[in-house]
């Protein structure tokens, strides 16, 4: 279980996980931030399937990390040890407390509470930082990384987790113009907060720009960036060039938030297995 | 904005020291790697780099013919997540050997080894 073919699929499946969430916690945002009262078709649908996906993909990474930890793929043994993983590491009690919060996130969905839905789910997306190099290492050091860890899960989730209600929005809006315009100012705060998070982890993370090509962990950094550097380009198109021209460019402007959100998909697939990879700046120890 | 980088600044600038010890690697261990003790030494104190998660740890202490000094399995030190505790007993000195595999908090798997001498 140790093997990289069984890293790339854990990091897979904690991708995937990450990116329902961050759908279900998009989705009740855009409803209490950005478009109060919204009442475009298929909010709630969108909350579930985010809520499925992060359901399923959670249980495949849950079984995957157990077994790594157990050092075994047999089924019964990682069934028996289900109950001392989820009480004796942080991994196990935080990944259920998530998805606690995430269920009573989609409770209020379901009930359009959605501050309260956004807060919770919230809560969820950014506690996934608990679960990185800041939090395991303590100290100033520590909460320095773990702060910047916050900060880049929390504009990602921010930005691409309401990309999908910006579509389902932008598609049954009256005035898409007013609705895009509102939603580029937020885009730009989270775009901004993201890349300098990201280049402040890069420096303490990777730190050597050879370490990009040479190291597994530079190599899937760099297909995230290509993957963050597409996403800025679409969105660069849509603010300069698709937003000016609605409504008539509203069938270009979906197939474009379409695009991002495919790009958006592949950097969290990357950031999965990112998680799962020793960063190389401590390439040496042990 | 600008207030925003100058936070991402000091908060590179408070990290930078700590870059190269992510994840949990052996910082140091009483007794410490090459050392010679006497017989009577009666624990193993590991510091990694990071927290740990003792019930999925595991540390042997044998000597050249396989002979296990350690007497329990490692035990979490109160107040120091990053430290492990081995409780030792030697029949004999001679050289001897510590493996340990670690868990840390955020799911990764480490390990390694050294020696320490027991005088006879």
């Amino acid at each position: 279980m140790d093997g990289p073919a069984w890293l790339l699929l854990r990091g897979v499946c904690r991708g995937l996980h990450l990116a329902g969430y961050i759908c279900v916690f998009g989705t009740a945002l855009y409803c209490a931030a950005l478009e109060p009262g919204s009442r475009a078709p298929g909010l709630r649908r969108l909350a579930w399937a985010g809520f499925a996906l992060a359901l399923a993909a959670g249980i495949g990474w849950f079984w995957l990390e157990s077994a790594y930890i157990l050092g075994t793929g047999k089924p019964g043994v990682i069934l028996a040890a289900l109950p001392r993983i989820i009480a004796a590491t942080r991994f196990g009690w935080l990944t259920l407390a998530r998805m606690g919060l995430l269920l009573a996130a989609l409770a209020g969905a379901q009930t359009r509470r959605w501050r309260g839905a956004a807060a919770l789910s919230g809560a969820g997306v950014l506690a996934q930082s608990g679960l990185g190099h800041g939090a395991a290492m303590g100290g100033g050091e520590g909460a320095a990384l773990f702060l910047l860890s916050l900060l880049h899960i929390g504009a990602a989730a921010s930005w691409l987790g309401t990309l999908p209600t910006l579509a389902l929005g932008l598609r049954a809006s009256p005035q898409p113009a007013c609705l895009a315009r509102r939603y580029s100012r937020f885009g730009v705060i989270c775009v901004a907060v993201l890349l300098l998070s990201a280049l402040a982890q890069y420096g303490l993370l990777i730190g050597r720009a050879r370490l990009l090509l040479s190291t597994a962990y530079g190599a899937t950094a760099l297909f995230k960036a290509a993957q963050l550097a597409g996403l800025l380009g679409l969105a660069g198109r849509n603010r300069l060039c698709l937003t000016p021209a609605l409504p008539r460019s509203r069938a270009a402007l979906l197939g474009s938030i379409a695009g991002e959100i495919a790009l958006g998909v592949l950097a969290l697939l990357a950031a999965g297995v990112l998680m799962q990879l020793a960063p190389p700046a401590m390439a040496g120890m042990g | 904005m600008r207030c925003f980088a100058a936070l991402l600044a000091a908060l590179m600038l408070a990290a930078a020291p700590a870059a190269a010890l992510a994840h949990a690697y052996l910082k140091s261990s009483d007794p410490a790697a090459g050392a010679s003790v006497p017989a009577s030494t009666s624990r193993l104190l590991l510091t990694f780099t990071e927290e740990v998660q003792p019930q999925f740890c595991a540390v042997t202490v044998a000597d050249a013919m396989g002979m296990q000094a350690q007497t329990a399995k490692p035990a979490p030190v109160p107040g120091h997540a990053d430290e492990l505790t081995v409780p030792l007993h030697f029949e004999m000195g001679g050289k001897y050997t510590v493996k340990w595999d670690a868990l840390s908090t955020d799911g990764h798997k480490t390990h390694g080894s050294f020696s320490f001498t027991v005088s006879g």
